[in-house]
């Protein structure tokens, strides 16, 4: 009996354990005379293999520090980021987000960096400020990068299509490219992969209107008819068959890079950041063609561009360690060191010297880039503000009112409307 | 009411004296003690990892917790709102469709299986094996990947179908007609533990009870309706209550097919889904923790209704 007993307690216990979360917290570790920290990213194959080198340089030439990797996907890396600031576990050193910066800066989760000497001091202009929010610099800029929009070249060719001019060409020209290229493969290759959720795009578009996505005040800066404009002009693409089913695109937005319908080339044509040009050429196995976004006037000096931070580094603002975790954010922006390992991988380095240092080393298609980032300087127009809470909403609630509209549930006006009194609720909550 | 019925009820055990009864009582309670101290690390774990923390969530529940900052208390502004959340209902309509249509099939496809494998026959452990094997892996993200694969439009249900020339083009777990059915599937298939559970309670059967009927002429339907499922019953009744509050809780297979979105056109936005979305997407715990308590609620309910109504049909030949 009682042995029966001390068994089941002994179950008992185990059952009532979770399963164990990942990684350990923040600070902590290290040794004795060293110091721990916990750096966490969202990345692919090669970002993952960069960081890591780096982490390892690092090391190296800092004895006395440890540094505990904790990479992961997009996807799944918000969730995670999201338990480990409640549990107060965060990791030192985060890769963050446009999108996510105002949510965690503005609740006092990030350091800001100002006080713990950052130094943005050799930043292209216009940079350095990318994750100032209310005065207080919550992340800096990890790397530039700007929208593009990706071509197959080479299907282009076999199909007789011509490439469109990317400085003179307009939206309605992206609708008529994508549906010669449909019915001239009957089929086969579709038009564009659907841009209908997506943010960078729909931001292009209403700045070319004079508006914005978000105004200081944590509020949208687009109307509701804005919106209805533009599922409209989206259905026309599903009508010519331009763009996939929307049980490919609900698909297609769940995947893995590699997997995705433009990179297996059942698209013609995609939005991508410049900065994923090397990933995507990777995982495809060719080159790409890349193009501007198009302008509703058709000039390409009136499109509206701008500079992205495409991630920040960030620290937590519970950290044990700040001095140290600023100072490996120091190395990873403004030494040569560490950019000759990723090179242009996440973005062109902001520090103008470390990116004019590695460009003899940058691929073929990072040159490419880099090339364009610097071509399209009279293109730009003013810097987007960073999303506030609840911003980052945005794509995941227009993309489920966009396929509620195509799969044929609701008409534009009535996706318009739910997606703009939800997006208002996120804002205001 | 006999003497002899009467008189059977009458005490023979020798009378005690008050110390005798003293001398069992301290020792019946030295034996609880004991009972306790042993219980000790399982109740510790219990107060600890399950009520307390249960009741961190009422409290929460109450408050507006977005995970960054401390909870500031609403009172049950969090339940208000849940009347007006028009995916709420739309989980609640979807989470109840699974339950109400997905545990009966599960249940009627574990009987049919268990009464084929209850015949005997060579092999039976391997048979009996191969069939819990999916029960034990269904829950697991693993599978629920591969689910998502094969239903999706170029998986392997689609390639198996075009192989026989039907023009199979949909992505079923992308198209909001169907994407619910996978996940349906997805549970029917581990039907293997109430099938095994079947299994035991159709062996308790005594043959001596089919062969009388057998003498009476009694066909093989007749021996199901009136023998097999009363004495059955016992076994169904545990089984049904155990996967409806297991069907409520489902959340990895819905949330890796649909990869955490709900599915297209939220098809499956399973209620622990959305309470999930709610608390670690949109960063509004303190709602998600009312949910979680409306959850326990409707899970009580429907538990309640069951006991209630096990009294018409569940035998008990005891």
């Amino acid at each position: 009996m009682a042995s029966l007993g001390a068994m089941g307690a002994g179950l008992g216990l185990a059952g009532c354990s979770r399963g164990g979360g990942g990684g350990t917290g923040g600070g902590g570790g290290g040794g004795e005379d060293g110091v721990g920290l916990t750096f966490t990213w969202w990345g692919n194959e090669v970002r993952n293999a960069n960081t890591s080198e780096m982490i390892a340089a690092y090391v190296e030439a800092n004895p006395g520090i440890t540094i505990e990797e904790q990479p992961g996907e997009w996807a799944s890396y918000w969730d995670r980021l999201a338990t480990q600031t409640a549990g107060n576990t965060a990791p030192d050193v985060i890769q963050m987000d446009m999108a996510y910066i105002s949510e965690y800066g503005q609740r006092g989760a990030l350091l800001d960096l100002a006080e713990h000497g950052i130094d943005v001091s050799g930043f292209v202009e216009g940079t350095e400020a990318s994750g100032d929010i209310e005065g207080k610099n919550y992340g800096v800029n990890a790397g530039i990068n700007t929208p593009v929009i990706m071509v197959h070249a080479d299907l282009l060719e076999e199909l007789g299509i011509e490439m469109p001019d990317d400085t003179t060409w307009t939206w309605d020209d992206w609708l008529e490219l994508a549906t010669s290229i449909s019915e001239a493969s009957g089929g086969d290759v579709i038009g564009t992969s659907t841009f209908i959720s997506n943010d960078s795009m729909l931001s292009g578009w209403l700045r070319q209107q004079g508006k914005e996505l978000f105004v200081p005040g944590n509020e949208p800066g687009f109307t509701v008819d804005d919106i209805v404009t533009w599922l409209e002009y989206h259905q026309q693409f599903a009508d010519a068959g331009a763009i996939p089913s929307p049980s490919q695109i609900t698909e297609d937005s769940s995947v893995p890079l590699d997997q995705s319908m433009f990179v297996t080339g059942r698209t013609a044509m995609s939005m991508w950041w410049s900065n994923q040009l090397e990933a995507v050429e990777a995982a495809a196995g060719k080159e790409f063609a890349f193009l501007r976004f198009p302008s509703i006037a058709g000039d390409a000096l009136q499109r509206k561009a701008w500079y992205k931070a495409s991630m920040l580094w960030s620290v937590s603002a519970r950290t044990a360690h700040p001095e140290e975790s600023v100072a490996l954010i120091n190395w990873l922006i403004n030494s040569t060191e560490a950019n000759e390992i990723q090179l242009a991988e996440r973005g062109i380095p902001a520090n103008s010297e470390v990116a004019s240092a590695i460009e003899p080393l940058l691929s073929d298609g990072q040159q490419r880039v880099l090339t364009f980032i610097n071509d399209i300087v009279p293109e730009l127009g003013e810097t987007p503000i960073a999303p506030p809470p609840g911003g980052g909403q945005l794509s995941p609630l227009l993309l489920r009112y966009a396929t509620d509209m195509l799969f044929g549930n609701i008409g534009a006006r009535e996706a318009a409307e739910g997606f703009y009194d939800e997006l208002t609720a996120a804002l205001g909550a | 009411m006999s003497a002899i019925s009467e008189l059977s009820k009458l005490s023979t055990r020798r009378a005690l004296s008050p110390e005798d009864r003293a001398a069992r009582r301290k020792e019946a309670s030295r034996d609880n003690k004991a009972g306790y101290l042993f219980l000790l690390p399982w109740l510790v774990g219990l107060f600890a990892f399950t009520l307390g923390p249960m009741l961190a969530s009422l409290y929460l529940s109450m408050t507006d917790y977005n995970l960054i900052q401390t909870p500031s208390f609403i009172g049950l502004d969090n339940y208000a709102r849940m009347l007006d959340d028009a995916r709420l209902h739309q989980s609640l309509r979807v989470t109840f469709t699974y339950v109400v249509v997905g545990v009966p099939l599960q249940l009627a496809f574990a009987l049919a299986i268990a009464l084929l494998l209850d015949k005997g026959m060579r092999g039976l452990p391997i048979y009996r094996s191969i069939f819990y094997l999916p029960s034990m892996l269904g829950g697991s993200v693993a599978i629920a990947l591969l689910w998502r694969q094969i239903f999706g439009t170029t998986g392997l249900v689609n390639q198996v179908l075009q192989l026989f020339g039907v023009p199979a083009t949909t992505g079923y777990v992308s198209d909001p007609q169907y994407a619910l059915w996978t996940l349906i599937l997805l549970h029917v298939w581990t039907f293997g533990s109430p099938m095994v559970i079947f299994l035991a309670g159709l062996r308790q059967i005594p043959t001596m009870y089919y062969e009388a009927a057998s003498l009476d002429g009694a066909g093989r339907l007749k021996k199901f309706l009136t023998i097999t499922m009363p004495l059955l019953s016992p076994i169904v009744f545990f089984n049904l209550v155990l996967q409806i509050i297991g069907a409520f809780q489902s959340f990895t297979q819905a949330y890796v097919v649909s990869n955490g979105t709900g599915g297209p056109s939220d098809s499956t936005l399973f209620f622990t889904l959305y309470l999930y979305e709610r608390g670690f997407t949109n960063f509004q715990m303190g709602y998600a923790s009312a949910m979680a308590w409306v959850l326990l609620v409707i899970i009580a309910a429907f538990t309640a209704i069951n006991f209630f109504a096990a009294k018409y049909w569940v035998f008990y030949d005891d």
